[in-house]
C-alpha cells in the first residue's frame, strides 16, 4: 500500500436509465489537492454523493485509509475523516452561525459548550467571527460557502470534498479559496475539490487532476499530463488549454 | 431578567401545588385539562419542533397508555400509578419499532402516515379482550382527581425540565441540525436515525404516561375517549400557536388557548367556536412563527 488515502475502484451507478457514473477510478494521497475536473452533468456531484455515503455505488469500491466504506452511512464516513461541502449552499438557516459549525464539532469534542469553543475558533478562522451569533439564514452567498467550509473543517478531516468550491464566486474570492486549499494541503488535509470552469486555477494549485466526461474517467494525472491530452481538449475545451 | 424568571417559576409551580386544596371541583377539572393540554403539547414539542417531522398520530401513545393503564388496574389490580407507568413504557416500546419504520417517511408522508399508524394502533388496541372493544370499559372508583391531578402536574413539570435540557443539549442541537437539513446533518457526524428514534421516543413517553391518568379521570375509557382526536389536534395547535420548537411555546400557547376558550365559552355559548377559529386564524396570520419567537424577537434574543 502506497500513501494512498482514498481508492475510488470501478464506481459505477445509474439512475433509470441515465449512467451517472461508469467504471471510475482514482486515488488520493495523504495531504494531496485532486481536482476532478468536468462538465456540468459530468458526475462530479454524484461521485461526491458516493464516497460521503449519501449513495450507494452499484459495483465498484470506495476504500478509506484501507477501509472499504460502502454501505457505511453517512455520519460514520463523517466521523472517519471525510468532510464534503455542498454545491447548492446548505446553511442550518434557523441555527447560528457558531451552532452551524458546533454540530460537526461535536464529533470530537466532549460537550456542547466544547464544541462551541472549538466552533468559534473555526468560525474566526475563516473569517466570520463578526457574524457568529447571526442565524445562517442571513448570510451572503460568499459567507454561506465559507460556513460550508468551516462546518468541513469542524469535523478535523483527513479529506475534505469541495463540490464546485470556485461557483459563484469573483476572481479575488477564488484567489482567496485556492490559497486556503492550498493551506489545507500544507497542513496534511487531503482535498477532492470538484470544478466546471477556471482552468487556470485548476492547473495551478492541484497536484493531480481527473477528467470525468458524462459519468467516464477520462484522463487523469498531473496538471501538464492533464492540459496536452488531446481527448480532454476534445471533450472539454474544443480548443487547447492556455499556458499556465 | 433570569432571576425574576426563576422567582415567577417557583410561585407558579407552588400555586400548582396547593390549587387543588382551594378550587372547587369545575376548576379542578379545568385546570386539569389545561395542564394535560400542555404536557400533551409539550410532548409533541420534541418530535415536531425539535426534530421537524410533524406526527398526527402521537395521541396513539396516549391510547395506548390509558389502555394498558386501565387493564392493568382492572385484572391485576395495581395501583393505578404504577400501572400508568406501566403505560409509559408500552408506549416506548411501540415507539421504536414504529420509529424505526415511520421515520423514514418525511413531510406530509410521515404526517399521513402516522395518522393511519394510530387508527391502526386504536383498532389492534381494543381488539385486546378485556377492553370491551366499541363499548368501552369502567374502571374501579377510587382514586379522586387530586391524585390524577398531581401525576400529571408532575409530567408536565418533568416534560417542561426534559424540553429544557434538550434545547440546550448536544442532542438537541443535532436534533435541530437534522430538522434544517437532514443530509447535510449526516454528512457532519450526526447519526440522524438514532437521534430521529430517541426524539420520538421521548415524544411517546410523555402521552404514554399522562393515558393512565386520564382513564383514572374519566373512570370509564372508550376508543373515541383514548385516542382522542381532539386532544391531539389540540396539542398540535397550542403548540405551533406558541412557537414551535421553542421551550416556552407549548406552555404559553397552551395556557392561552385554554383560557381563551374558557372565556368565550362562558361569553359567547353559542358563537364561542366561530370566534375561537377565526380568533386563532387572525393571529396565526399575524405571528407566523408563534408568540414566543414573535415576542423574543421583540425584546431581543435570549440566547447568546
Amino acid at each position: 500500500m502506497s500513501d494512498a488515502l482514498l481508492v475510488v475502484s470501478g464506481v459505477s451507478i445509474a439512475f433509470g436509465g441515465v449512467q451517472a457514473l461508469h467504471d471510475v477510478s482514482f486515488e488520493v494521497r495523504r495531504g494531496e489537492i485532486f481536482s476532478l475536473i468536468g462538465p456540468n452533468g459530468a458526475g462530479k456531484t454524484t461521485m461526491f454523493n458516493v464516497i460521503s455515503g449519501v449513495l450507494r455505488p452499484a459495483t465498484g469500491d470506495v476504500r478509506f485509509l484501507g477501509r472499504s466504506i460502502v454501505g457505511r452511512a453517512p455520519y460514520a464516513i463523517a466521523r472517519d475523516g471525510i468532510a464534503r461541502t455542498y454545491q447548492i449552499v446548505r446553511p442550518f438557516g434557523r441555527l447560528s452561525v457558531i451552532d452551524n459549525v458546533a454540530v460537526g464539532a461535536l464529533v470530537h469534542a466532549r460537550t456542547i459548550e466544547r464544541a462551541r469553543r472549538d466552533a468559534r475558533e473555526i468560525v474566526n478562522f475563516v473569517g466570520l467571527g463578526v457574524h457568529a451569533e447571526k442565524p445562517a439564514a442571513s448570510l451572503t452567498l460568499t459567507q454561506r460557502k465559507r460556513l460550508e467550509v468551516a462546518r468541513a473543517l469542524s469535523l478535523q478531516p483527513k479529506l475534505i470534498l469541495l463540490d464546485e468550491v470556485m461557483a459563484g464566486l469573483t476572481p479575488a474570492e477564488m484567489d482567496g479559496m485556492a490559497e486556503f486549499v492550498t493551506h489545507l494541503s500544507e497542513r496534511g488535509i487531503a482535498a477532492v475539490a470538484g470544478i466546471e470552469h477556471v482552468m487556470r486555477l485548476v492547473m495551478r494549485i492541484s497536484h493531480r487532476i481527473v477528467v470525468l466526461d458524462a459519468g467516464e474517467c477520462i484522463a487523469e494525472g498531473d496538471p501538464k499530463t492533464i492540459a496536452a491530452d488531446p481527448k480532454v481538449i476534445e471533450a472539454y475545451l474544443g480548443a487547447p488549454i492556455g499556458p499556465v | 431578567m433570569k432571576r425574576a424568571g426563576q422567582v415567577i417559576a417557583v410561585v407558579a409551580i407552588a400555586l400548582l401545588i396547593v390549587a387543588p386544596l382551594r378550587l372547587n371541583g369545575y376548576l379542578i377539572n379545568l385546570l386539569y385539562t389545561t395542564v394535560l393540554s400542555v404536557a400533551l403539547a409539550y410532548g409533541w414539542n420534541i418530535i415536531a419542533g425539535y426534530a421537524g417531522y410533524f406526527s398526527f398520530g402521537q395521541i396513539a401513545f396516549f391510547g395506548l397508555g390509558s389502555y394498558v393503564t386501565a387493564l392493568i388496574v382492572v385484572d391485576l389490580h395495581w395501583y393505578w400509578m404504577f400501572a400508568a407507568l406501566a403505560g409509559g413504557i408500552a408506549a416506548c416500546a411501540l415507539a421504536v419499532p414504529l420509529g424505526y419504520v415511520m421515520l423514514r417517511l418525511r413531510g406530509p408522508f410521515f404526517a399521513m402516515g402516522m395518522f393511519g399508524m394510530a387508527q391502526m394502533v386504536r383498532v389492534l388496541v381494543t381488539a385486546i379482550p378485556g377492553t370491551g372493544a366499541g363499548a368501552g370499559l369502567y374502571l374501579p372508583p377510587g382514586s379522586g382527581i387530586t391524585d390524577v391531578y398531581y401525576w400529571t402536574l408532575a409530567i408536565a413539570l418533568g416534560s417542561i425540565a426534559l424540553t429544557i435540557w434538550i434545547d440546550r443539549s448536544a442532542f438537541g442541537l443535532r436534533l435541530q441540525a437534522l430538522r434544517e437539513d437532514e443530509q447535510v446533518a449526516g454528512t457532519l457526524g450526526v447519526d440522524v436515525t438514532r437521534a430521529k428514534i430517541s426524539a420520538f421516543t421521548l415524544s411517546a413517553l410523555i402521552p404514554g404516561l399522562l393515558g393512565g391518568g386520564y382513564a383514572l379521570f374519566l373512570t370509564f375509557i372508550e376508543p373515541d375517549s383514548a385516542f382522542s382526536s381532539r386532544l391531539d389536534l389540540q396539542a398540535i395547535v397550542m403548540t405551533v400557536l406558541g412557537g414551535l420548537g421553542t421551550v416556552w411555546g407549548p406552555l404559553v400557547g397552551g395556557v392561552f388557548m385554554t383560557q381563551v376558550a374558557e372565556v368565550l365559552w362562558a361569553r359567547f355559548p353559542q358563537a364561542y367556536l366561530m370566534i375561537f377559529g377565526g380568533l386563532l386564524v387572525a393571529l396565526l396570520i399575524a405571528l407566523p412563527r408563534g408568540i414566543v419567537p414573535a415576542i423574543s424577537a421583540r425584546f431581543g434574543r435570549r440566547r447568546a
